[in-house]
C-alpha cells in the first residue's frame, strides 16, 4: 500500500469517526501533539544525556527510574513504573517484550514497527547476540549479554555507554548522540 | 455515560494514572538470591508466564514489590495483590548448552508463577 493510500483510508476513518460522534476533532488533534512532540525518545535522550552528565542524577536514576525521570518532567501512561539499566563495556542490555509490545512510552514514544514483530520478539530472547550482529553492534567477546523481557507491568530503558571523545560536550549536544534504539539496546549511541 | 473521545479524554493519558503497583501488605513467598522454579502450568486464558520460562529454574535477582495480578485480572478474579520479581535465567538455562555462558535473561514474575527448588 502506497502512502496516498494509506493517508486516504486514515481520512476515511477519521471522517467515520468524526460524523459517528464516537470522537470529537479536538481530541485527535490532542493525540497527534501527544504522540509527536510530547512523548517520544526526545525525552529519553534528554534522561541519558542528564545521567551522562550529572553522576548524583545517574545515580538515582538506577536506584529508581520511576522517580528520576518523573523529576524530569516525563510523567505518562506506560512509564508508570520504570527501570533503567545501564551498558558498561562489559554489559550489553537489550529490551524485548516477548508476549506483545509492551514500550516505556513516556521516555521512547510509541514502539518501532520491527520491535512488534514475531521475529524480534523471539529471536532478542533467544539469540539476543544475532540480533545485535545484525543492527550491526559489535560486542566485545568477554562481555555479556542481559535480556530483559518486560511482559508485566514495568517497563525498561537501557542508558547506553557514554561515547568517547565527549569531554567538554553540553547535555543539548549529548542528547543529539542517543538514539531511540540505543535506549532499546540493540545499537549503541552515536559518535560525535 | 458518554463514550465520546474527548480531548480532556486524551489529556488523561498524559498522566501517570495506571501503575499496576498496589499499597498493601502481603508477604513475599522468595527473597533476592533465592533460586526459583517456574511453574509448568498451561493456562487457557491470558497470562504473562511464557512459555520459554516454564519449568526453567532462575533465581529471584530483585523483588519489585506488590503488584495487582495481571492474569487474575484478565478473568474478573480482582487485583489478587503480590510480589513481583525480576527473575535471572542464564541464556543456558532457556536455550542449551550451545547459548553463550555469560549470557542471561532478566523477566518479572508473579509469586504464583514460582515455586522453591
Amino acid at each position: 500500500m502506497s502512502d496516498e493510500d494509506v493517508a486516504l483510508r486514515v481520512r476515511a476513518l477519521e471522517s467515520l469517526l468524526l460524523e459517528k460522534g464516537l470522537v470529537e476533532a479536538p481530541a485527535i488533534d490532542e493525540i497527534i501533539d501527544l504522540f509527536e512532540n510530547r512523548l517520544g525518545p526526545q525525552n529519553g535522550a534528554r534522561v541519558v544525556a542528564r545521567a551522562w552528565s550529572d553522576p548524583d542524577f545517574k545515580a538515582r536514576l538506577l536506584e529508581n527510574a520511576t522517580d528520576a525521570i518523573v523529576e524530569m518532567g516525563y510523567e505518562a501512561v506506560q512509564g508508570e513504573d520504570m527501570v533503567v539499566v545501564e551498558n558498561t563495556p562489559k554489559v550489553q542490555n537489550l529490551v524485548v517484550c516477548t508476549l506483545c509490545s509492551c514500550f516505556p512510552w513516556a521516555t521512547l514514544g510509541l514502539p518501532p514497527v520491527w520491535y512488534k514483530s514475531a521475529p524480534y520478539r523471539s529471536r532478542a530472547a533467544s539469540d539476543p547476540r544475532g540480533v545485535l550482529a545484525e543492527f550491526g553492534t559489535e560486542i566485545a567477546a568477554d562481555a555479556e549479554v542481559r535480556v530483559w523481557d518486560s511482559n508485566a507491568e514495568l517497563r525498561y530503558m537501557v542508558l547506553p555507554e557514554r561515547p568517547a571523545d565527549t569531554n567538554g560536550m553540553s547535555e543539548d549536544e549529548l542528547m543529539a548522540l542517543v538514539t531511540r534504539d540505543s535506549m532499546i539496546g540493540v545499537t549503541k549511541a552515536l559518535a560525535p | 455515560m458518554s463514550r465520546v473521545i474527548t480531548r480532556e479524554v486524551v489529556q488523561g493519558l498524559y498522566k501517570r494514572t495506571g501503575t499496576a503497583r498496589v499499597d498493601a501488605d502481603v508477604a513475599a513467598s522468595f527473597k533476592v538470591g533465592d533460586g526459583i522454579r517456574a511453574r509448568n502450568v498451561h493456562p487457557t486464558g491470558h497470562t504473562r508466564l511464557p512459555r520459554y520460562i516454564r519449568g526453567k529454574q532462575g533465581r529471584i535477582a530483585t523483588d519489585h514489590g506488590v503488584f495487582q495480578f495481571a492474569d487474575s485480572l484478565a478473568h474478573g478474579g480482582g487485583k489478587q495483590p503480590q510480589h513481583l520479581y525480576s527473575v535471572c535465567f542464564t541464556a543456558q538455562e532457556l536455550w542449551g548448552s550451545q547459548a553463550p555462558a555469560r549470557d542471561s535473561l532478566y523477566i518479572d514474575l508473579w509469586d504464583d508463577y514460582l515455586e522453591a527448588v
